[in-house]
């Protein structure tokens, strides 16, 4: 059944692959400029179908005004001060400085960029596919009469969001910036935390449409290169018309695409991601979105915070047990209510069980359904309060507490002890960020099967979940190491956090064989100055 | 390949659901269906020679009740103590539905009253139900009726709101004096299969004094071949838990040195070794006892806290224990029910002999010499280190 609708898309997939192969052939200008400034307008116009936001500027210049030159930009995306500045102004007047009897060609735009233009950043382009690709990225467009090449000037400048702190992962310590929309800020942001000549940064175009930049980041002499090679062909393979996020590439180079945990992780956080490039992983930073995808990923990442390392030791492991905790209550807690009060009543104490059966007394509802129907209210709770303004979603805050905690209860369609269950559960998801998909998911299934079968049920759930779990990989890296399979050197980051100066390699696992594996040297435990035993004989 | 592989998967998720058939827990109950048993008694009927069982059912509804509004009216109760007689105990478990509705759930059950006739009849007849069914608890308590098991289930404490909760309760408490002992379901039947032992059990009475009834633990009853044989009183039982090894607290009287009042000992920790010893085919028991307990209170002026005293208290005290070890050993040779398990001690270690005696054990027990060795000792004298008088007359 499954197989066949799969089928199904798969074909129509297809088809429509074919006719967009059809329709992209045409759009390929793969044509020369020509030596003619109308006929290049007019085709560029043409091909732009007269956008609004499109403007030419048509002028003459040098000494005797005999050159004709245009600008084509697109409004909003270039600074206009600065092409006055650097462009039209030198152009127009500054050449009138040259003494009169120099012999410059200016149609030739290799001289105009060489003593005219003060700009560095400008290239010289000839297909006017490239001219439309430089033109549609916000640069400015120097088409000159009687050339066949054009200048392109970056002199972008747009609108952009500062560097703020990311709303998904606020820390109590640690550096509160996080990446924006603009690429080139992310980009700087790793930058200026690892100063290497070892940091690569690989630019690839992805989107026939949008033409999204996409950056590979990893540290040459510590990532392995088979990884990197990897996920230049898993990201290369993309045929797509737009990424509009870095969920879309995520969506088409992940290991398990059918399973419900992540195998890659994403953070808006330059600290989390400069550390997890130190370890030998690779971020890809997409053009347009805050998040940055890293790979490969390890389950036990969901549970470790930024904040565990910059906290010392102590609180940082009980913290890291605490929500290896919240993450079995919020799967677990509604399924372990429903299979000890249906099905295993003799496990509960007994004066628990009398206070359980006296608030269900009312309840007509079984417990099953009681339970599927608070979370579903919670879920959509949660989900309307996202999305709503938040004025609006402190009003739905108050209005579900009182529908779910006291009408309902008072009510008698919910059992109080079930009001107990189904926050602490809520509350419970939170405290793991990257697994809260998966959690939600695991919630509604093992309910089900404690609601079938109990505490068999829930058992054979966990069974199912732990063997999918230890069969997962991330670009090569068993999901659950270093747990299974075993690492005595990987697990000190695992159920505790050990100090620092423990932790003297990089992860075996992401980094292979890699001789650059030693990440500080050993002995550094700090202590008291002693003197030498040798000084003082 | 690919279809090889989807018939593999289609065939392993198949399996994965035939286990969910496999399993014998489909049945889910909600609580709500649920008659909540909590104690459990066993009488002969009056009339007939039929058996009445009565089962303590917990009315969830009126605990809620009492326990929101303090002052709840005395006649609601939250219990609800149903009946019905039968020929066998399963029977009239089942016979009691005809009157809750539902299926009762005995898991809970914290108590086994046996009224006095059973007791006096044979155990062994009834206990067999509380063994084998499943729901049941082999941990819950054995308890006899002074008189009838029905009349004990319907006192109604003061503090707790369950009769039989609270019969438990006063059970599990026997640590404070060590005058009783709790007994389950399962020690007290391991007792019955054994040859030699002889079982015990609380018995529980009702005390009428001014007017209120309120339940109290009055003594051990003593089978033997489950029959109800005879009682240990207080004094006696706590000599049987000192060879035992179970004593966990309590309080004992000494005379104090000057013989003008005594010295209140609260006995802190017990620790006992029996080893069977046969000389010339007469068995003696060598019992080692050692104790350690604190001065907890002092009914005189003199100062105890002396090396002195506390020597003369601690030889005394070493005596009244022998004493009650002896009490209780002359009793159960009185009854000749092997209270101590003796028997089981003997086998373990003169296997051979055993076998020899293990048939005619009733006439070897009376026999059985007691060698006690008791080491009690004086810890602390907790916050005082000498009474609380005048200087003048102490000197």
């Amino acid at each position: 059944m499954f197989g066949y609708i799969l089928k199904k898309i798969r074909y129509s997939a297809l088809k429509r692959k074919n006719m967009s192969h059809d329709t992209a052939t045409d759009k390929n200008y793969n044509e020369p400029l020509l030596p003619d400034l109308e006929k290049n307008l007019d085709v560029i116009k043409s091909i732009l179908r007269d956008s609004s936001d499109v403007t030419v500027h048509e002028f003459n210049f040098g000494h005797d005004r005999r050159y004709k030159g245009a600008l084509v930009f697109i409004d909003n995306m270039v600074d206009k001060e600065e092409i006055h500045k650097n462009i039209l102004k030198p152009l127009m007047y500054d050449v009138l400085l040259l003494k009169k009897d120099v012999d410059m060609d200016f149609t030739k735009i290799d001289i105009i960029r060489k003593n005219l233009i003060s700009v560095m950043d400008s290239q010289k382009v000839t297909l006017l596919a490239d001219l439309l690709d430089s033109l549609l990225t916000g640069t400015t467009i120097l088409l000159v009469d009687g050339s066949k090449e054009a200048l392109a000037v970056n002199l972008r400048k747009w609108e952009a969001r500062s560097i703020e702190e990311p709303g998904t992962e606020a820390v109590v310590r640690g550096p509160r910036e996080g990446f924006n929309e603009n690429a080139n800020v992310s980009i700087a942001l790793i930058r200026r935390k690892i100063k290497d000549p070892d940091l690569c940064i690989e630019k690839l175009k992805i989107g026939m449409r949008t033409k999204t930049d996409v950056y590979i980041v990893y540290l040459k002499s510590v990532a392995n290169p088979k990884l990197i090679e990897e996920i230049r062909n898993r990201i290369g393979r993309i045929k797509i018309d737009a990424i509009l996020e870095s969920g879309y590439i995520e969506q088409f180079i992940e290991d398990a695409p059918y399973s419900i945990f992540p195998t890659v992780s994403n953070s808006e956080k330059p600290d989390k991601v400069v550390a997890k490039i130190l370890e030998g992983r690779a971020a890809i930073v997409v053009d347009g979105t805050p998040f940055v995808l890293i790979v490969p990923m390890l389950f036990i990442e969901s549970f470790q915070s930024g904040e565990d390392y910059y906290a010392r030791p102590f609180l940082a492991s009980i913290m890291r047990i605490i929500r290896f905790l919240s993450f079995i209550i919020s799967t677990l807690g509604p399924a372990f209510y429903v299979a000890l009060t249906v099905f295993h009543q003799e496990l509960i104490p007994t004066q628990l069980l009398i206070s359980i059966a006296a608030g269900r007394e009312r309840v007509p509802f079984p417990a099953i359904l009681e339970a599927g129907l608070m979370l579903f209210t919670f879920d959509v709770l949660r989900e309307a309060g996202v999305r709503l303004p938040k004025p609006v979603g402190q009003t739905i805050g108050i209005v579900g507490a009182l529908v779910l905690g006291q009408a309902s209860v008072e009510a008698g369609l919910i059992s109080p002890i079930m009001v107990i269950v189904v926050s602490s559960t809520a509350i419970a998801s939170f405290a793991v960020p990257a697994q809260t998909d998966s959690g939600t998911i695991l919630r509604y299934i093992y309910l089900g099967l404690a609601g079938i079968a109990g505490g068999f049920g829930v058992i054979m759930g966990l069974l199912a979940t732990l063997l999918h779990l230890s069969s997962l990989r991330s670009f090569g890296v068993p999901y659950l190491w270093p747990v299974v399979p075993f690492n005595l050197s990987g697990i000190k980051d695992v159920f505790i956090r050990m100090p620092v100066w423990t932790m003297q390699k990089r992860p075996s696992v992401i980094i292979w064989d890699n001789i650059d594996s030693i990440r500080q040297s050993p002995g550094l435990m700090p202590s008291p100055y002693k003197e030498d035993k040798d000084d003082s004989k | 390949m690919k279809k090889k592989m989807n018939i593999l998967i289609k065939k392993s998720v198949l399996c994965f659901l035939m286990l969910f058939m496999l399993s014998g827990c489909l049945g889910g109950r909600e609580i709500n269906d649920l008659e909540i048993v909590i104690g459990m008694g066993v009488d002969k009927d009056e009339n007939t020679e039929n058996i009445l069982v009565t089962a303590q059912i917990v009315k969830v509804g009126e605990i809620e009740k009492t326990s929101g509004s303090s002052g709840g009216g005395p006649e609601n109760k939250a219990f609800w103590n149903v009946s019905h007689t039968g020929n066998s105990i399963f029977e009239a478990v089942r016979q009691i539905t005809h009157k809750t509705g539902n299926r009762l759930f005995v898991s809970h059950n914290q108590a086994v009253i046996f009224g006095k006739d059973i007791a006096l009849e044979d155990v062994q007849k009834y206990i067999d139900f509380f063994l084998r069914a499943h729901e049941m608890r082999p941990t819950a308590l054995i308890l006899i009726a002074e008189n009838r098991a029905s009349d004990v289930m319907d006192a109604k404490p003061e503090t707790e709101i369950l009769p039989a909760m609270n019969i438990a309760k006063l059970v599990k408490a026997y640590g404070f004096t060590s005058h009783f002992y709790k007994v389950n379901v399962k020690d007290f039947a391991s007792c019955i299969m054994s040859a030699t032992s002889a079982p015990i059990a609380p018995i529980v009475g009702i005390s009428k004094d001014n007017g209120s009834k309120d339940i109290y633990v009055s003594g051990m009853a003593v089978f033997k071949n489950a029959k109800m044989v005879g009682e240990l009183n207080q004094l006696e039982t706590r000599g049987l838990l000192w060879v035992l090894g179970e004593v966990k607290s309590g309080v004992i009287l000494v005379p104090s040195p000057n013989r003008q009042g005594n010295a209140v000992l609260e006995i802190l920790k017990t620790r006992s070794k029996v080893t069977p010893e046969i000389n010339n085919g007469k068995i003696v028991m060598n019992i080692k006892i050692k104790m350690e307990s604190s001065l907890s209170e002092q009914t005189t002026t003199e100062n105890l806290a002396t090396i002195p005293a506390f020597e003369e208290i601690q030889k005394a005290l070493e005596e009244i224990i022998r004493q009650e070890i002896m009490t209780a050993f002359d009793k159960s040779r009185e009854l000749n029910a092997d209270i101590f398990g003796f028997g089981e001690i003997l086998h373990k270690k003169y296997n051979n002999v055993w076998k020899t005696i293990k048939d005619d054990w009733d006439e070897v027990y009376p026999t059985i010499k007691l060698n006690i060795e008791v080491e009690a000792r004086i810890q602390k004298t907790d916050l005082l280190k000498k009474p609380a008088t005048s200087n003048k007359k102490g000197k």
